[in-house]
């Protein structure tokens, strides 16, 4: 073991007894000067001290599950304290021992305190009943320890007698005979305990003795120096081994809790380790001047402390962090000297390599790095001063393990790690040379570092980080060159960004984050030590500390995520999900809300959308956001902007107070006069002065004291305009004649007056310029003005009423927005359909992704590869070897060529760009003549087969040809790319129905003829897709019949009125045609309304119990129609009568044909589309198919083959 | 190995950081970086189609013949006519056969310049062959053997392209042309699913001292024949980006991507209508056009008879 970690260190007076908190990162050290100190040894925080004794302390132990801690000293007593800082104090002393208290410990279940002591015996205590319940004696000197056994009912003591006695107290637990006992009444209960060993074999005096956690042993610690290991059975005891190698008195041994070690102390100023299976010295930790006193092991974590002449130190035998990297979605990590991987999407988690024989068997390996490219690890290990061994993992775990001593290749070196594929770079520290290996493990290169460096790690291709005392450098091994240099605290791990872009580098209580040219770079410090970090996908860097999970987001901010009971070792982070290795290697997961640094990062990008969607799915905001939103942000201007998107008026109002500035009141104006909001209108107009918008206001509000108020102000300004505006919106007519005769327009004024009714006061306007009544009459009479404001109903002016809720905001809007992007959709206006029922149909157009109700006609579809291609394929000659021999410039056969080859199907051909093979494939196959529209079709499915690269300079780009199977390897089995997929030909499908539903036939029936325009162009690779691809065909093919009918009748009953007949058959083919149900739903309704119309009773009924037959479920649009559907039926059972004839026979089956919409009967001779298999009257063979203007009707053709 | 600054012009022309290229300072006139330098500069103004650019870039009347070179190349590049390309054509021949000679002016390194770039025009105008034995097939300067390679995929013959490639490993390994070289072969042979080209870009990417949009596009490139369409996409629309405006490269591979498996046929469309206008010689534009023509001629093969419509 080559490193002894230390964690925590206290420079105090002497340290005699110690003893670690169970649970809580606390430990208690009892010292020479009489006081008990409490620390906190994560935080390195002295917590708390005690200070009763008188005279050195020596013992010091925790109750197990209370906050209770025992301390004995050279007082003689025994004192138990409360230890919860409210509650801190000595809750009460044990008297009875004659001499020094040495050690003093909680029984883990029974109400028990042991004690040994100076004055030869060890006692028991009641800690309820506080009173000695057992004293056990034989020792003949200074008993130096006595422990509990940790499960059985045995103590262990030693002594300065030589001897270690283990004693059997399973007669204590039986009965309490101390009840009635008083002090001093000794003899009576001696007989419950009884000595059951005596362990002689140490020469001098025996200082510590304790029993293994889980073994029948026991480690002894004495002044002659050994150490001794003893066994027991269950009738005797006898010494197994020594170790030797103090060179002073030994203080302590202890049993490491969980490894096959012993750990021990002494006065030669050594902490030693020790193998307990093979009893030989392992390691060795010395200080120059302290003697050691006391030494003391967590019961659960790999954590010791060890008290001295000047003080004390936590430490760790080794390193907990496990080595570990990330690739992709896998945690490639050492577990026990295991290297595991584990999947972080199932959780699935293997041994893949055992790597027990590299290296210390003690030491865990201290990093590894993983290489995709190769599956390969490369691990090193401080032992030895420091090894590094490449090794390739096996693809899956097998049955026994693959040890990496098969083939794996060692080296030395203090830190490896791969740099690309095939090269990795080793650090001899010692040297200070880096040396770049390949995959054999020779080396290639030899650098010599431009810093002192310890520690070296990935820096992007070719590059390294290198960490030095005071500064990382990012270097170029190719170039040999420094890239970039940061002053830092020494780089300890390095954690890339998911894309590369960014690194945080991290020293003990520093974070700087980079970006990958370490030209911008930010730092944080933290007092509490770092452990490890890892980026979560949108750029925010989370990392731990030894008691936080923390985050930091690009320009600083930090803050805290959760608290941590244990360190972790995060390893990814993926939403709210931080996967990390616990401290014993075990992966865990951690569920946090990342809810608070989203937020912040949303509103430092202004990402409203973001925020919406944060408030929209986060927990954590169960109460109004705006509050949460505002309490977020700092900035004014933000807050400003917030709390308007927000609509929320207040802290709008008071961020404009701060702002002040005309735009931020104008702004907020027109938000509060959106909302209602007339107070906070007011203040602002009056903030900006806008007299005549406040005017207005004023008016609007029936607030006329005001509008009195906005005349005198308007007077003062001297603005004559303004005070007329005002006396008018203030119905004042004194006012406003008076501010005419003021501004010397006499006459309005005179005319004011006088249609005012105001008759002296025009005599007086008269006067003063000096005319009378005569003078004027030549003025024309006007009538009684009434303009008047309007009068004041109820007053609002004191009201802020009606206001519109707050909660009309942005994000509720965009939030019901959202739900409506695909919603609204236009009412399928047909007659008199209740219009309640439109936008329920409109839901039931969403399921159209639900195909399988539907029934296609099966057939025409001749899936056996047949002649047809066959041919094609034959034409091309068969040489797919032809490359060796050839000489140097003849060109070889293109990629394209053997796409032709090796595909019958047309939509290949065209991606291959071979045009007129394709065009007679689908001539041949599907009877296609007309070619024209499939033009845009061909040029695309082209142009997205093919793309271009320039990898040298001035050369023309290099074609390469995109495959659908890129592992393919086989030439003559690759095919190009599929451009059309069966799947985005479903979503225009879709898209028809919806056009169909919202009643836009003209477009539907287009993009019906598009969509069997696209299926042509549509590759297939299974039967199961032929299959879907027919269904697709037909489904299309009956939409566009259908909408094409649905178009005739709606022109003949617009063109041709009289032509009822033709209307009703018309509507009576739509309801034949195929479609699904909510489509269906509306030619039945439309059928129905028109025969009602056309008071065909009979017909109507019978076209509303199919409605009703088709069962509409529990939805609303079932009421609506349901009801009509009833009334129909009764009208024809009232009236089973027929108005019209009808030239068809609704009884018999029939076809529809395409061209004509009239009935083609079964067993009547048809002519069918080769592609879609529409029926037609037998005159329109060799015509042009009128739907899909695509294909010959009645040509001949092979339909398609089945390549595969 | 050649100096740091060399090296860095040399790997930012490989990897097409043009841009970077050019605005780097020349040294000074007397160092023996002065030539390549400079001659890497105006090739790199080449390839971003500015053949004055780089005219005005050489010292007029040099003597040496990788500049002489170099300018024939670039006025071979900006003539348009046949007429004019062929005396300029001539030139590079002669210059070929000079440096066989002894008393020509340049070093041994300008002298393979001279066969690299008398090899590009040539591939350029066609003459595969003479191309091919300008070059010399024993060459050992890696930059011919990247031209060499990139004739024979270019005429599909990975298996020559890939001895040529072999070959060249054994004196250059490591280099980074080299590994460029070997994910061209992968590109077009498609071996391993394009696992190779994917990783170099990959790592390329990921090189500190370089950023060229180039590489970006060309993993774009990669990722759309791995059948990574929306990765793709991310790629391209990032390098688009990065460079304000976009060379025809990345808007044609935009256009490829955008069209395969479209849920929105507008925007294959609108990129298309883009690049045909913004870069009506780039090959893509090119084939597509004659395409178009070819269909229109072949729907002359199928009489379309009368629409059937009711009497």
């Amino acid at each position: 073991m080559s490193v002894m970690l230390t964690k925590f260190e206290s420079k105090s007076n002497r340290v005699k007894g110690l003893a670690f908190h169970p649970t809580q990162p606390l430990l208690a050290a009892a010292l020479h000067n009489g006081s008990i100190q409490l620390w906190n040894y994560r935080m390195g925080v002295l917590v708390d001290r005690f200070e009763e004794h008188e005279g050195p302390v020596r013992g010091v132990n925790f109750h197990p599950s209370r906050a209770l801690l025992a301390t004995g000293g050279d007082d003689y007593k025994i004192k138990v304290w409360d230890i919860r800082p409210q509650n801190r104090r000595c809750l009460f002393t044990l008297h009875g021992h004659l001499d020094f208290v040495r050690t003093v410990q909680f029984h883990h279940e029974m109400p028990w305190i042991i004690s040994a002591s100076d004055d030869q015996t060890i006692r028991i205590w009641n800690s309820t009943s506080r009173n000695c319940i057992a004293i056990l004696t034989g020792h003949s000197h200074y008993v130096m320890s006595a422990y509990f056994h940790p499960k059985d009912d045995l103590v262990v003591s030693a002594s300065v007698d030589q001897t270690v006695r283990v004693w059997d107290i399973s007669g204590l637990r039986k009965g309490s005979p101390n009840t009635s006992t008083g002090p001093g009444n000794f003899e009576s209960f001696d007989t419950f305990s009884t000595v059951k060993y005596i362990l002689e074999g140490h020469d001098r005096g025996v200082n510590y003795a304790m029993f293994h956690p889980t073994l029948p042993l026991i480690v002894s610690a004495a002044d002659d120096r050994t150490i001794k290991i003893w066994r027991m059975s269950e009738t005797k005891a006898w010494e197994v081994d020594s170790c030797r190698g103090h060179f002073n008195n030994v203080s302590t041994a202890l049993f490491h809790p969980k490894h096959e070690l012993i750990v021990s102390c002494g006065e030669d100023k050594t902490v030693r380790v020790w193998d307990l299976a093979k009893r030989t010295a392992i390691q060795t930790f010395r200080r120059e001047n302290d003697r050691f006193w006391v030494l003391a092991s967590h019961p659960n974590l790999n954590l010791f402390a060890a008290g001295h002449d000047s003080g004390l130190i936590v430490f760790k035998l080794e390193r907990e962090r496990p080595a570990f990297a990330v690739h992709q979605d896998s945690l490639y990590y050492i577990r026990d000297k295991y290297v595991r991987s584990y999947d972080f999407n199932t959780g699935a988690d293997l041994g893949l390599l055992s790597v027990r024989k590299f290296g210390s068997v003690y030491v865990p390996p201290r990093t590894l790095s993983f290489n995709p490219a190769e599956r390969a690890v490369l691990v090193t290990i401080s032992s030895d001063n420091g090894l590094y061994e490449l090794t390739s993992l096996p693809q899956q775990a097998q049955g026994e393990m693959k040890d990496s001593s098969v083939d794996g290749k060692r080296g030395a070196g203090q830190s490896a790690i791969f740099v690309s594929r095939n090269r990795f770079a080793v650090l001899q520290k010692a040297t200070q040379f880096i040396e770049i290996g390949d995959l054999a493990n020779t080396v290639v290169k030899k650098i010599k570092p431009p810093v002192q460096t310890n520690e070296i790690f990935y820096g992007g291709t070719a590059s390294l980080i290198l960490s030095s005392t005071s500064t990382v450098v990012l270097y170029d091994i190719q170039q040999q060159k420094t890239l970039a240099e940061i002053n830092s605290p020494p780089v300890k791990y390095v954690v890339w960004s998911n894309d590369g872009s960014l690194v945080a580098l991290m020293s003990k209580h520093t974070i700087t984050i980079a970006n990958r040219t370490f030209t911008e770079h930010s730092l944080i410090h933290e007092t509490i030590r770092i452990k490890s970090g890892a980026w979560d996908d949108s750029g925010v860097f989370i990392y731990s500390t030894l008691n936080h999970i923390k985050y930091c987001l690009p320009q600083g901010d930090h803050g805290v995520i959760c608290t941590l009971d244990n360190p972790v070792y995060l390893t990814r982070v993926k939403g709210k999900t931080v996967h990390c290795l616990d401290r014993s290697g075990r992966p865990r997961t951690i569920t946090f809300d990342p809810t608070e640094y989203r937020f912040k990062l949303a509103l430092l990008k202004n990402n409203y959308e973001e925020m919406l969607y944060i408030i929209r799915t986060s927990t954590l905001l169960g109460q109004r956001f705006p509050e949460i939103a505002l309490h977020f942000v700092q900035d004014t201007n933000t807050r400003f902007e917030l709390a308007l998107e927000c609509g929320n008026l207040d802290v709008a109002m008071e961020t404009a107070k701060t702002i002040d500035r005309p735009e931020c009141w104008d702004r907020l104006a027109q938000q509060a006069l959106k909302q209602g909001n007339h107070k906070i209108v007011e203040k602002a107009y009056q903030q900006t002065k806008n007299f005549d918008k406040l005017s207005f206001l004023y008016l609007a509000t029936g607030s006329t004291d005001k509008l009195a108020k906005m005349q005198k102000i308007a007077d003062a300004r001297g603005d004559p305009m303004s005070r007329f505006h005002n006396a008018l919106y203030a119905g004042d007519i004194e006012g406003r004649i008076a501010i005419l005769r003021e501004v010397g327009l006499n006459p309005l004024a005179y005319l004011t007056a006088k249609t005012s009714g105001l008759d002296d006061l025009a005599l007086q306007i008269l006067e003063t310029v000096g005319m009378t009544e005569a003078d004027v009459d030549d003025v024309p009479a006007f009538g009684t003005s009434i303009l008047k404001p309007p009068p004041v109903i109820n007053s609002t002016a004191d009201q802020n009423w009606p206001v519109v809720s707050t909660g009309q905001n942005f994000f509720d809007q965009a939030l019901a927005n959202g739900s409506l992007e695909t919603g609204i959709e236009p009412a399928y206006v047909n007659g008199d359909a209740a219009a309640g029922a439109s936008s329920a149909l409109d839901a039931w157009a969403k399921d159209e992704e639900v195909q399988d109700d539907l029934d296609p006609e099966e057939g025409g579809w001749e899936l056996d590869a047949d002649a047809g291609a066959a041919q094609v394929t034959e034409e091309v000659e068969e040489d797919a070897t032809p490359d060796e021999d050839l000489p140097g410039s003849t060109p070889g056969i293109s990629e394209t060529e053997h796409w032709v080859r090796n595909s019958p199907l047309a939509p290949d051909h065209v991606a291959a760009g071979s045009f007129e093979t394709a065009m007679q494939l689908l001539n041949r196959q599907l009877g296609i003549v007309n070619f024209v529209d499939l033009k845009p079709l061909f040029l695309s499915t082209y142009r997205s087969s093919h793309t271009y690269l320039t990898p040298v300079a001035s050369l023309p780009p290099l074609q390469l040809h995109i495959r659908r199977n890129p592992t393919e390897t086989s030439m003559s089995r690759t095919l190009p790319v599929v451009v059309r997929s069966l799947a985005s030909v479903r979503t225009e499908l879709g898209e028809g129905f919806r056009l169909v539903t919202g009643n836009k036939l003209a477009e539907a029936r287009d993009v019906f003829r598009s969509v069997l325009r696209s299926l042509l162009l549509v590759p297939l690779a299974s039967d199961d897709e032929a299959r879907t691809w027919r269904e697709l065909v037909t489904t299309s093919r009956e939409y566009l019949l259908g909408v094409s009918i649905e178009l005739e009748r709606r022109r003949v009953a617009e063109e041709e009125p009289d032509n009822v007949s033709r209307n009703l058959e018309l509507a009576a083919y739509f309801t034949e045609c195929k479609l699904q149900p909510p489509q269906v739903l509306l030619a039945l309704r439309s059928a129905i309304t028109v025969f009602s119309k056309a008071n065909n009773q009979f017909d109507a009924a019978r076209y509303a119990r199919r409605l009703l037959a088709l069962n509409p479920d529990a939805k609303v649009v079932a009421m609506a129609s349901f009801f009509f559907a009833r009334q129909r039926i009764a009208a024809g059972e009232r009236n089973p009568r027929n108005a019209v004839e009808l030239s068809f026979d609704p009884y018999t089956p029939f076809e529809i044909c395409g061209a004509t919409f009239t009935p083609v009967y079964k067993g009547s001779p048809a002519a069918y589309c080769p592609y879609t298999n529409q029926a037609y009257l037998p005159e329109f063979k060799g015509k042009l198919d009128p739907l899909t203007q695509l294909s010959e009707i009645g040509a001949a053709a092979s339909g398609l083959p089945a390549p595969w | 190995m050649s100096s740091s600054d060399l090296y860095n012009t040399k790997t930012a022309f490989f990897l097409s950081a043009y841009q970077t290229l050019i605005n780097r300072a020349l040294p000074d006139s007397s160092s023996p970086d002065y030539i390549p330098t400079l001659v890497y500069q105006a090739r790199a103004h080449i390839a971003l189609n500015d053949p004055a650019g780089a005219i005005s870039l050489l010292p007029p009347n040099s003597e040496n013949v990788a500049l002489k070179a170099v300018s024939a190349l670039a006025r071979y590049v900006s003539a348009t006519e046949s007429s004019e390309q062929e005396p300029i054509l001539e030139e590079l021949r002669d210059l070929a056969v000079e440096i066989e000679g002894d008393d020509v002016e340049g070093t041994e390194h300008d002298k393979l310049t001279v066969r690299v770039i008398a090899g590009t025009a040539f591939a350029r105008a066609g003459e595969i062959e003479e191309a091919l034995e300008t070059l010399g097939s024993e060459t050992e300067d890696l930059e011919a053997v990247a031209v060499i390679v990139q004739i024979y995929l270019s005429i599909n013959r990975p298996d020559r392209a890939k001895k040529e490639f072999e070959r060249a490993k054994n004196w250059a390994e490591d280099d980074v042309l080299l590994q460029l070289i070997e994910s061209s072969i992968g590109l077009v042979a498609a071996r391993d699913g394009y696992s190779n080209a994917n990783s170099f870009y990959t790592e390329q990417l990921a090189n500190p001292s370089l950023s060229s949009t180039h590489i970006l596009t060309a993993r774009g490139v990669t990722r759309i024949l791995r059948n990574e369409i929306p990765a793709a996409k991310s790629d391209l629309e990032e390098s688009l980006e990065r460079q304000k405006g976009g060379d025809a490269e990345t808007l044609a591979a935009c256009v490829v991507a955008a069209g395969i498996d479209a849920k929105k046929s507008n925007e294959a469309d609108e990129l298309w209508t883009r690049l045909s206008t913004e870069h009506p010689s780039h090959p893509l534009v090119v084939d597509v056009e004659q395409k178009s023509r070819l269909f229109d001629e072949l729907c002359s093969n199928f009489p379309v008879p009368p629409l059937a419509v009711a009497a």
